[in-house]
């Protein structure tokens, strides 16, 4: 009798549908999210935090001087010890890419030093007076884009990084050919996902003398593009600098034709950049961006910036698609051991009781009882940008959300919305053209994990992309079928 | 697929006798059988018999029939058809009228027995007996943890292999893991290569995708064919061409298949013309919107007012159309060709020709804008 009756407490703790079921079954949604509340020790130390964090994205077109502004500055605030800069320098010199040995601060892999450009984003951490800032340094080559994304994804502010040079500015502004070069797209995206601050870093200012004509020919060009994609003049910082020269980085600029800059270095404008809001009073959601084997925290790591919610060691989650428990083992923040980590927390948390062979890029770790299911079918409201060519019915895709991309179907053409956003009724959708807003449905060719746009901003962001370009941005406003 | 009989008239009845010869023909086949059909094989028929001995014995038996056809079913992957219908023929083990299902693979021969050869069915008569279309393109798609093996014939693209890894972090202490995983996912690459990649008939194969994986893959396959002595590779090396596609999903195919180095080695082939044909029609409608139509009303009514100049069909709408359909559908195309326009039937089984399916199957390319077809309630 007592075996019987431990045996059904045991039982009354276990998911049974996840243990016998694994992944493919009719799960019930979620329940409501405002069912859910946090826990003591997860605002409890919120106040004590003396720093805030803050995610930021490094993007612009190719060969802008991401890699190099960064690492210069991670340089100078000291992130980067004396001896392996001189190892950079040499190694750099030798392989015959001496103007690239900062960019190697961030660029580790053979691959992306042998040609020069950044492939994976590359994350990185320093302290302003205000914030500990860690940077995602994205790659601005074309082909890399759904990387950047899943960087960008993460990001509260970016740094929109601008070559100066004449003709380069313009390069990535039209393209080079097709479509546009990648300064407009990296911000449309960025836009998209939710960031509203802008810090727009005028670079390589030393190849055109510091000249102010050229800065304020910028400034006005891109004004209205970064209008046009729904940023607000109060958000926009415009910082002329040189990564090469180290001018008006972290001092005030001294070389002599820069004089007529009396602005803040870009030093000063990151830290005068607004906190961004942590969600923990929603349930644990964390998207998984890596999955890897650590020395610390075993076989089963996974990486990612926790979108909500907190978790501690010993905290059950749930691995979504694949719905197995697993347990948190360890969990470390920049190389650092850490017992906890709350929303806004980049993080890298080791599971125990899982197969490595369950996490999937692109797969969310989540609360046990507001689990996330995979969509399978999605109805969205975007926005297609300038560059996209027609949309139709059967039109073929890749759809990104957070970390995870998958190929699609546009399955149907629901309604054409107008300028307020309100549907047209009664207009018979052939397809939809470039700048028209609309509600579609669309068909991944497997399950994602994501939310509607309402119940969880962030998980809730979606792009289309095909054929190496950005076709349209947008929300999940229903999720129609679960996988 | 061999010929070794033909008797029929145009749009009126006949017969032809088939051998098919390679996999694709079973695509052919599939698209000439239709319901209601004559089909004659030999096949085996399980009777049962009563013994002297009184026990009910069920025997194998070997014998030709012929079954007037009522459904039809395409296996891509063990590429066998297999046609069930009823006995019209007067059999010793069989009897009139009962049901049987008779499979066609390679190298059976078997009879087809139409009421109406419509163009159509000659045209693809034509397509499956031309000895020239035999060789194939192979595409090795490939992205950094993603990759699929197609071969690309005349009608059919077929998927050989998907091969899918999680790599890890290329940054950090787990740097060792990363190289690790990239070769063991380039090396189930190359072996899906080896396997499913027949040499002496594919044209050339292609190796393309996004960023630098594909250059990895290349570099990788001849480092190792020489030190493995992987001869097949060595001695092929000509026919192996790198592309840049923007992803390595398999629709990115049609990019591969329209870029320029690709094209002159393609340029006759099925797929290639299809490829372009719609990329035609998908320009027409962001250039000139009303120039370009979809779905089966909207080019019907074009058709009437003798506004098309290129038809695009998938071969879905001959094969499960009913006999009046179908006829609508000859009709339409014959009649379009008469009047000096073009005719692009697709594969179903193609990139392209999927996307066409998903679009009703039906679109068109006018010879003037047609403005009133937007409004027209259909």
């Amino acid at each position: 009798m007592e075996m019987l009756n431990q045996a059904t407490e045991k039982l009354k703790g276990v998911d049974i549908k996840t243990e016998t079921e694994k992944g493919k079954h009719r799960r019930e949604p979620c329940p409501p999210l405002d069912t859910y509340e946090p826990e003591e020790w997860m605002l409890e130390t919120f106040k004590q935090e003396s720093k805030q964090l803050l995610h930021l994205a490094i993007v612009g077109h190719v060969d802008a001087g991401k890699s190099t502004l960064m690492g210069r500055l991670l340089h100078i605030l000291g992130q980067v010890s004396k001896k392996e800069m001189h190892k950079y320098e040499r190694e750099a010199k030798q392989s015959g890419k001496g103007s690239f040995s900062y960019a190697w601060v961030l660029d580790e892999s053979s691959e992306e030093r042998a040609r020069g450009i950044t492939m994976t984003v590359a994350v990185a951490q320093f302290e302003t007076p205000k914030f500990h800032i860690v940077v995602l340094d994205s790659p601005g080559h074309k082909d890399f884009v759904p990387n950047m994304i899943s960087g960008a994804s993460q990001a509260d502010a970016a740094v929109l990084v601008i070559d100066a040079c004449t003709g380069a500015f313009e390069a990535g502004m039209e393209g080079e050919g097709q479509g546009v070069g990648q300064t407009k797209e990296h911000t449309q995206l960025v836009r998209s996902f939710g960031v509203e601050q802008l810090v727009v870093a005028v670079n390589k200012m030393d190849a055109v003398e510091y000249s102010e004509d050229r800065f304020n020919a910028i400034k006005t060009s891109l004004r209205p593009f970064l209008k046009h994609c729904g940023f607000k003049e109060s958000g926009i910082r415009w910082i002329p600098l040189s990564a090469m020269e180290n001018e008006n980085l972290v001092t005030q600029p001294v070389n002599g034709q820069m004089l007529w800059y009396r602005g803040p270095t870009l030093l000063q404008a990151l830290d005068s950049l607004e906190p961004p809001v942590r969600n923990v009073a929603k349930p644990f959601r964390l998207p998984i961006a890596e999955i890897f084997k650590s020395r610390t925290l075993g076989q089963a790591v996974v990486s990612g910036k926790v979108e909500g919610g907190a978790v501690k060691i010993g905290s059950k989650v749930l691995v979504m698609p694949s719905g197995v428990s697993a347990t948190v083992k360890g969990i470390e923040q920049n190389g650092k051991t850490c017992t906890f980590v709350r929303a806004g927390d980049n993080a890298d948390v080791g599971l125990q009781g899982v197969d490595p062979a369950c996490l999937l890029q692109g797969g969310v770790l989540c609360h046990p009882d507001y689990p996330l299911p995979a969509a399978s079918l999605l109805e969205v409201k975007v926005l297609l940008l300038e560059t996209s060519g027609p949309l139709l019915r059967g039109s073929q895709v890749i759809i990104h959300c957070h970390h995870a991309k998958e190929p699609a179907k546009i399955t149907k053409l629901v309604s054409l919305l107008d300028q307020k956003g309100q549907a047209i009724p009664n207009k018979k959708l052939r397809c939809l053209l470039a700048n028209q807003r609309a509600v579609i449905e669309v068909k991944p060719e497997r399950g994602i994990c994501l939310e509607e746009y309402s119940r969880y901003k962030a998980l809730g962001r979606i792009s289309l992309r095909d054929a190496g370009k950005t076709l349209a941005v947008g929300i999940v406003t229903r999720i129609i079928e679960y996988e | 697929m061999k010929l070794r009989h033909r008797d029929y008239i145009l749009n009126g009845p006949g017969v032809v006798k088939l051998t098919p010869e390679n996999p694709e023909d079973m695509w052919y086949a599939y698209n000439l059988i239709a319901v209601g059909d004559r089909l004659a094989a030999s096949t085996i028929r399980k009777v049962q018999r009563e013994t002297s001995s009184g026990t009910r014995e069920a025997e194998r038996v070997h014998t030709r029939l012929e079954i007037e056809v009522e459904a039809v079913d395409y296996d891509n992957v063990a590429n066998v058809l297999r046609i069930r219908g009823k006995n019209v023929t007067e059999n010793e083990h069989v009897k009139l009228g009962a049901y049987h299902t008779l499979e066609i693979d390679q190298q059976r021969p078997f009879s087809l027995s139409k009421d109406i050869w419509d163009s159509i069915a000659i045209d693809t008569l034509k397509w499956a007996c031309d000895p020239a279309a035999t060789s194939e393109v192979a595409a090795v798609m490939i992205q950094e943890g993603l990759a699929y093996v197609c071969l690309v014939g005349q009608s059919v693209t077929t998927t050989k292999m998907k091969i899918e890894t999680s790599i890890p972090r290329k940054h950090g202490p787990a740097i060792a893991g990363y190289e690790k995983a990239i070769n063991k996912f380039l090396e189930n690459v190359l072996q899906a290569v080896l396997r499913h990649v027949d040499f002496s008939i594919v044209r050339c194969l292609i190796i393309a995708g996004p960023g630098f994986t594909k250059d990895q893959f290349h570099n990788y396959m001849f480092s190792e064919a020489t030190k493995r002595e992987l001869r097949v590779i060595i001695e092929n090396k000509s026919k192996i061409v790198l592309v840049h596609a923007s992803s390595g999903y398999k629709h990115a195919l049609k990019e591969v298949l329209s870029a320029p180095s690709v094209m002159n080695l393609i340029m006759d082939t099925k797929a290639a013309k299809e490829v372009k044909a719609l990329k035609e029609f998908f320009d027409m409608l962001s250039n000139d919107p009303l120039r370009a139509i979809y779905g089966p009303k909207e080019v019907e009514i074009a058709h009437d007012r003798l506004a098309i100049q290129t038809l695009l069909l998938s071969d879905e709408l001959f094969r499960n159309a009913d006999i009046p359909t179908r006829r609508k559908y000859v009709d339409l195309t014959d009649s379009v060709k008469s009047s000096g326009g073009d005719v692009h039937i697709f594969s179903s089984m193609h990139v392209s020709g999927e996307q066409l399916g998903q679009l009703s199957g039906i679109a068109a390319i006018l010879r003037f804008p047609l403005p009133d077809l937007e409004d027209m309630d259909l």
